[in-house]
């Protein structure tokens, strides 16, 4: 019988001490939060001036200009793998478009749908996606998928005035600020990471951060 | 030496456009001071073309329009809830700059879509006074009613059927025995580049937006100083479909206001207690329907001239003209679309000593162009001409090739 005990003693405790190392090695994910500040915020756009227009034109919304993106510059091995981004929406509402920067993966299709009681056409002549989409008409939307990375411009071919930006990314390794500016990105693998702050066309320098493992790196940016 | 200027601006425009190719470097948006108070824009148009000895596209500011220079620069100054004053700067081939418009537009309850407007205003006749900017035309030329200068003039009368006969196909040049003698341009039906000086008042309800003028001169005429003492009314009602049918806009105009000046009244009666009775008189239809990539524009006007009898053989009043014009636009790709306008002016008969035919040369013009986007405000665009007038001392058929870079903020 004791014969028996030791060996299989010996097998379990050989066991858990490669459970309990492989537990010590498997890197944690960490996260990056920390806030972005605007020294000077951005005027949106106003309407041309409406010389020979017959009367005042109709109110409109302005865009929040200020949501920032934060990302990685240089994202971790694997992180490109991403190819069906999904679906995001880019709103037509009161000459607005809504949000005013949308920030997604590749592969992710964006509808346009409008909103306003008047026609719209998005177009955009960015090199990263040219499209144009058309006029049409309240209730109706039209889709665009995006499959390379970089900031696409969007606008408005009626309102001059409407512009957005889409700032596609060959990984997942970005975060939208909050109202209040503040931003975390999760699920980053441990490493050292060149970090960008962008907001409506301007972008920080790249900030290497170290993401310890399962553990939060802080950074602040401070843009214009 | 104007040749020149435009090649030159055209070259610098292009040099830009070379930058912007890779980014957005020229100034997209208007600009905007004193906390959004003021708002700047500008369009600026360089276009280089064919000669044009038959004068087919010359416009009442006595340029080519496929050799014109153009700088418009408008500003919007915000008086607050009630009040914007605005203003538009313009030169052509480095003319002196002058202020096209002035007005102040008067909004005297916010919660209600009325608006009053006092100045040099805009059009209130016709749909295309609204876009004569390049970048709002898909082409180079303008539709003939509002662009070409028939022989008609304010100022100077004829005497009879035989001399405005005589004068048919000259507009660029007249002149006649009654009135000022020297010779000057004639007008077009509605002159799309000079803007009437009175009030507006404009209001929309649902899909209906409505406008009513009294200026100081007529369509063909605008005038900052009145010269008859009679006032034009115009006005002008439009519809705009929401829903399914929010790519159509359907508008009538109408306009009636003395045109003739008292000088040219006292020269052919003595007098010119008669002065209002010298109208023009003008009705318009307009129609534009535009759906994904395609946009098409209708617009007919017809207008009368009561010119004075003076002597035999008597004109045949009124005067008649007729434009019709229909235009076109595709988008064919992301930033390149073609575009197409046929247009025909044609006059009313009248019977001379020895011959009835219409009291000026008819013209018929097609153009075909397309344009590319450089950039979201930087454009080029080329274009024929095929003009063809049937009558006239000078050339009767021109072939007109042209090309435009524009530029707007």
């Amino acid at each position: 019988m004791s014969l028996w005990l030791i060996p299989l003693c010996a097998l379990c405790l050989l066991c858990a001490l490669i459970a309990a190392g492989a537990k010590v090695s498997a890197a944690r994910n960490g996260t990056i939060r920390g806030r972005v500040e605007l020294r000077h915020v951005v005027t949106p756009p106003e309407r041309r001036p409406s010389v020979t227009e017959l009367g005042t034109p109709i109110g409109r919304d302005l865009p929040d200009v200020l949501r920032s993106v934060v990302y990685l510059e240089s994202a971790p091995r694997g992180a490109f793998e991403t190819s069906d981004g999904g679906r995001a929406v880019m709103d037509q509402r009161n000459e607005t478009f809504v949000p005013h920067v949308l920030a997604i993966t590749t592969g992710t299709t964006v509808d346009f749908p409008n909103s306003d009681k008047f026609y719209h056409n998005v177009f955009s002549l960015s090199k990263t996606r040219q499209f144009d989409l058309g006029r049409y008409a309240a209730g109706n939307s039209r889709q665009v998928r995006f499959d390379r990375p970089g900031i696409v411009r969007v606008f408005c071919d009626i309102h001059s005035h409407m512009n957005a930006f889409i700032l596609v990314f060959g990984h997942p390794f970005f975060a939208m600020t909050d109202g209040e500016g503040r931003y975390h990105i999760d699920n980053v693998p441990p490493g050292t990471y060149g970090v960008v702050a962008w907001n409506e066309g301007t972008s920080s320098d790249a900030v290497p951060v170290t993401v310890p493992d399962g553990g939060v790196a802080e950074m602040d940016f401070t843009i214009r | 030496m104007t040749v020149i200027k435009t090649w030159c601006t055209a070259l610098g425009l292009a040099s830009l456009s070379l930058v912007s190719a890779r980014a957005q470097t020229l100034p997209s948006e208007p600009i905007s001071v004193g906390g959004g108070r003021v708002t700047i824009g500008g369009d600026v148009s360089a276009s280089v073309g064919s000669s044009d000895p038959g004068f087919f596209d010359y416009t009442d500011y006595e340029h080519s329009a496929l050799r014109l220079l153009r700088v418009d620069v408008s500003a919007a100054v915000n008086g607050g809830d009630h009040l914007t004053l605005l203003g538009e700067l313009r030169t052509e081939n480095f003319d002196s700059m002058q202020p096209y418009a002035l007005y102040l537009r008067i909004k005297p309850w916010t919660a209600r879509a009325i608006d009053i407007e006092v100045g040099r205003i805009p059009p209130t006749f016709g749909a295309f006074a609204r876009r004569t900017y390049a970048s709002d035309n898909p082409l180079i030329g303008y539709p003939l009613a509002y662009q070409y200068l028939t022989s008609l003039r304010p100022d100077s009368l004829p005497a009879n059927a035989d001399e405005l006969l005589r004068r048919r196909g000259l507009g660029w040049f007249t002149r006649y025995t009654i009135g000022d003698a020297a010779a000057d341009k004639g007008v077009a039906l509605v002159s799309a580049f000079r803007w009437d000086t009175g009030v507006q008042v404009h209001g929309t309800a649902g899909i209906v937006n409505a406008s009513v003028a009294v200026t100081a001169g007529t369509l063909s005429n605008p005038l900052f100083n009145d010269d008859n003492n009679g006032r034009q009314v115009a006005g002008r009602v439009e519809l705009r479909p929401v829903g399914g049918l929010s790519g159509l806009i359907v508008g009538t105009s109408a306009a009636r206001g003395p045109f003739v000046s008292a000088s040219a009244v006292r020269a052919a009666f003595n007098d010119d207690s008669r002065a209002g009775d010298f109208t023009q008189t003008a009705w318009g239809a307009d129609v534009e329907y535009s759906r994904g990539y395609y946009l098409l524009r209708f617009e007919t006007i017809v207008s009368d001239w009561q010119l004075p009898i003076v002597r035999t053989p008597a004109l045949e009043l009124p005067l008649r003209a007729v434009s019709t014009s229909v235009e076109g636009r595709y988008k064919i790709m992301p930033g390149l679309f073609a575009a197409a306008r046929v247009d025909h002016l044609g006059f009313s008969d009248i019977a001379g000593t020895t011959v009835t035919e219409p009291w000026d040369a008819p013209v018929t013009r097609v153009e075909v162009g397309g344009g590319y986007s450089i950039q979201r405000n930087l454009q080029l665009k080329f274009s024929y001409q095929y003009n063809r007038r049937d009558g006239g001392v000078l050339e009767q058929l021109a072939h007109l090739k042209a090309a435009q870079l524009v530029f707007w903020f």
